[in-house]
């Protein structure tokens, strides 16, 4: 019986998590809408974000750069070093950094958060009140992820082609004219639509797995710790998923 | 009443920012001393506590509650590492096809996974994993005042949970690291050969023409080096975890932040020493 019911368990969690997304999207448009919760999320958010978005973008695209470089001096193609820049920096970086900040950064604070107030009851104290939990608490802070990583992703792009820009003109000379021309040669408005769409998927995908982990705690201290460190495994699982799918029906999707 | 307080009481926001100036700059004092204590008593961990560093392999490995379900940490290294490789083959066959060159889609697939994807993703998986589970767990044992009971108990603390973890951590990365770098291969060539169509042989040629064993042990490296930043962070941040349950996640989140800023750091810097200017890269042979 018991092995029974810890084999169903995945499934029924799995359950639970569609369960809670479903509420969340179909309350997202009822009235009231928890503006105060919203703001003071969405700057949440964006405060632990910030920092660490500059700090893995800066390594990342230099890294890139730097290996792309190598290649394209070999070829003695230096001068498209700024069509590589750009589509890394637009297609890939952008949102693969998006994804790993706004679910090392912004999900865990926000698991932390609500799985500290399941563990004191309040989320019981609320319910007792009258009001859900989910109109309260989840759909703000899902709304508030989406906004910040789509901005994001606007500032991880800018941020790496400057951190490529400097790298590829200054240690390893290519000619900051042809750098700028070629920043258009293969990546264009659509790439950067796509980036936008992704950083709203990771973000909305993120925020949903902290909530719902968050929301589902039991068990004290480690209880908290194990949450937020599921919420890390699972939102990076789910995002290079969303990731590689949308890249692959953006490529064969008409252009 | 002294000058300092009447300082303080005249300015109390530029005090305030002081004192957290002060904290923050002892803080990332602390932080070293801790790095320093545990690499130094790795030998003390290796000798008393082997036990131990077997557990923690076996747990390590295999992952605990939950993530056991799903397979552990050998699973979600396996199954990252091999959405990463997926990506590198779409991108790369999408971007190179539109300048005429699909074929050179191995080359890329042998280039930029040992360079790049595989050990990056590597360090993302193991500070989500390994990683984050290692501060869950130093925390609740910090909060449930077990540390204190360690060292009232004569046990050295440092040593038992930190340096074991460490080395248990560095124990682990080896054969996980074979398998991701196998995965961003395997899947890199199925996804071209067999999605896009690409024959096997071409894909293979210039795979197996462009594949360096060099790139690939300090690869092995990069990977080794990660393990050590990884497990070093993830400990101090379980270690010092406070603010009751709350805090353990909050911890456990500042040390991925972390550790993820570090682990970027970290592969940057052994690319810039291992490939330098030269590039170590040789097109025509």
């Amino acid at each position: 019986m018991t092995s029974l019911s810890s084999a169903v368990k995945p499934v029924r969690s799995v359950g639970d998590f569609f369960a809670m997304s479903l509420d969340t999207f179909v309350i997202m448009f009822k009235p009231p809408f928890a503006w105060r919760e919203f703001l003071l999320q969405t700057w949440f958010v964006a405060r632990v974000s910030i920092v660490p978005t500059l700090m893995l973008t800066i390594p990342f695209t230099v890294l890139i750069v730097f290996t792309l470089n190598i290649l394209l001096i070999e070829f003695g193609a230096a001068d498209f070093s700024g069509s590589g820049a750009a589509t890394a920096a637009v297609t890939q970086v952008g949102p693969v950094v998006t994804v790993l900040v706004i679910a090392g950064a912004g999900a865990t604070a926000m698991c932390a958060d609500l799985g500290s107030r399941t563990i004191r009851e309040e989320l019981d104290a609320l319910r007792v009140l009258g009001i859900n939990p989910v109109q309260a608490l989840v759909v703000p802070r899902v709304l508030a992820a989406t906004v910040v990583a789509t901005v994001l992703v606007s500032l991880v792009s800018v941020v790496g082609l400057a951190g490529s820009f400097f790298f590829s003109v200054f240690a390893q000379h290519v000619t900051p004219g042809a750098f700028a021309g070629g920043l258009t040669l293969l990546c264009g408005l659509s790439d950067v639509i796509l980036g936008l769409v992704k950083g709203a998927l990771f973000g909305m995908s993120a925020a949903l797995i902290a909530c719902y982990k968050g929301m589902s705690v039991g068990g004290g201290a480690q209880g908290v710790g194990n949450a937020v460190n599921e919420t890390v495994v699972y939102s990076f699982m789910a995002l290079f998923v969303i990731n590689i799918v949308a890249t692959a029906v953006f490529f064969e999707g008409p252009k | 009443m002294s000058a300092t307080t009447i300082l303080a009481q005249r300015f109390p926001r530029l005090r305030r920012s002081a004192l957290n100036g002060v904290d923050g700059w002892n803080r990332v004092g602390n932080q070293m001393a801790f790095y320093v204590q545990t690499l130094a008593e790795v030998r003390v961990a290796f000798a008393r506590y082997k036990e131990e560093i077997l557990r923690l392999i076996a747990g390590m490995s295999l992952g605990v509650g939950a993530l056991a379900v799903i397979g552990g940490t050998v699973v979600i290294v396996g199954f990252l590492t091999l959405s990463t490789g997926a990506i590198i083959a779409v991108q790369g066959y999408n971007q190179l096809s539109g300048i005429g060159v699909e074929a050179l889609t191995g080359f890329l697939a042998a280039y930029v996974n040992v360079r790049i994807t595989a050990p990056a993703t590597a360090g993302i998986a193991l500070a989500a994993t390994i990683g984050a589970g290692a501060t869950a767990q130093l925390g609740a044992m910090r909060i449930s005042e077990e540390i204190d009971a360690l060292e009232v108990m004569g046990i050295r603390s440092i040593a038992y949970l930190a340096s074991t973890r460490l080395m248990s951590g560095v124990i682990v990365v080896i054969p996980l690291y074979c398998i991701a770098i196998l995965m961003t291969f395997v899947s890199a060539r199925l996804s071209t050969t067999a999605i896009y169509g690409q024959s096997t042989g071409v894909y293979d040629h210039y795979f197996n023409t462009f594949l360096s064993p060099t790139d690939i042990l300090w690869s092995f490296f990069t990977a080794i080096v990660l393990a050590i930043v990884i497990m070093l962070v993830h400990t101090y941040y379980g270690y010092t975890a406070a603010g009751g349950p709350a805090g353990v996640g909050e911890a456990v989140g500042r040390a991925v932040r972390a550790s993820l800023i570090v682990g970027a750091f970290a592969v940057l810097t052994v690319a810039l020493a291992v490939y330098g200017q030269s590039g170590n890269f040789n097109l025509s042979g």
